[in-house]
């Protein structure tokens, strides 16, 4: 879990602050999209390391699988299918986190 | 001492030139010829007579597949199907090539981010042309996590497209930074063995429990990169 959530930081700020550089290289706008994207990476990795801690995997727009089921047919219970698939999943989430 | 990090050296085998491009052959490339062509064999002699009841190569060759079946089905869901070829490709070749570093005097090639990046990156690329071949346009609504308030968007958006694209390195990274850390340490507590003379049996002890560490982590590292691949392919297949 600590491993998982170090390297979901880090890349996060890597990825931020490589996005931010080479945009600011190639438009000449330097150093003002470096920091702008260094924070959003930043920001971007808090996001994940709280979604890994949470246990919501690395799922963006993460929703719950019942919440979708819902909005498209609002009577119909999710059959087994959905329930047993987000069940599993959040039992998986123990071997992720390693 | 020797430097612990000697053993990352990439040493030129065969020099090949393509272009300006430098394709030689590689100590790097050697062990992962050796660790297809050990997998390939240890997977197709093992299970070539088979039996009912299976003896114990073709037993660990059955509980690979199961492991790795089951894997896919938990994780993706029955649509996942189509993909447990790629997922296993994958599984088998970063475990062979932990399981091959820990041979003394072995090259290990998962420890080099430019071997993890590629494998991250093809898993990143093919699981987004699949959303896209599954949702078309609606791949986009990814990136804006339902009952978002509009004035949010502007800044949310960003962030989970860059949270999107922190995939492939944090993928990446988890491998080959467990397996450089690993490797090194051992090779820091090999170190000091001798040269701490009769006190080397602290070092030498610890050295032992690193090794069985080590053999953790090389099996471990490969099963939570088959796992994060599986639940990547689970969002791109099943977007809500």
């Amino acid at each position: 879990m600590a491993f998982a959530c170090g390297a979901h930081m880090v890349a996060g700020l890597a990825v931020g602050a490589g996005i931010g550089y080479v945009l600011d290289r190639w438009l000449g706008t330097s150093p003002w999209l470096f920091v702008v994207f260094f924070f959003l990476g930043a920001a971007a990795g808090i996001l994940n390391t709280y979604r890994t801690a949470t246990g919501m995997g690395m799922a963006l727009g993460y929703r719950p699988a019942e919440q979708g089921n819902e909005e498209g047919r609002p009577g119909a219970t999710p059959a087994a299918g959905a329930e047993e698939t987000k069940s599993q999943r959040g039992g998986n989430r123990g071997g992720q986190s390693a | 001492m020797a430097n612990p990090l000697d053993q990352f050296v990439i040493k030129t085998i065969v020099p090949i030139t393509v272009g300006d491009v430098d394709a030689s052959f590689t100590n790097s490339s050697l062990f992962m010829v050796i660790a297809v062509a050990a997998v390939t064999v240890f997977l197709t002699r093992t299970v070539r007579d088979r039996q009912l009841v299976p003896g114990r190569w073709q037993s660990i060759a059955e509980l690979m597949y199961q492991f790795v079946g089951n894997m896919v089905r938990d994780n993706v869901g029955s649509s996942g199907k189509p993909y447990f070829p790629f997922i296993f490709s994958l599984f088998m070749f970063i475990l062979m090539g932990n399981l091959l570093g820990m041979i003394p005097y072995s090259f290990t090639f998962t420890s080099h981010i430019a071997v993890t990046l590629g494998m991250a990156l093809m898993v990143f690329i093919g699981t987004t042309v699949v959303a896209f071949a599954k949702h078309g346009v609606k791949f986009f609504g990814f990136f804006l996590p339902h009952g978002t308030p509009w004035y949010i968007a502007p800044v949310l958006v960003p962030i989970e497209v860059l949270s999107y694209f922190t995939r492939p390195v944090s993928l990446s990274l988890r491998l080959f930074a467990n397996l450089t850390a690993g490797h090194t340490l051992l090779k820091v507590f090999a170190g000091f063995i001798f040269a701490m003379g009769l006190a080397g049996v602290v070092p030498l002890a610890a050295s032992v429990a690193l090794t069985g560490l080590e053999f953790l982590l090389a099996i471990l590292q490969a099963y939570v990169f088959a796992v994060l691949s599986c639940i990547y392919l689970h969002d791109a297949l099943h977007m809500h």
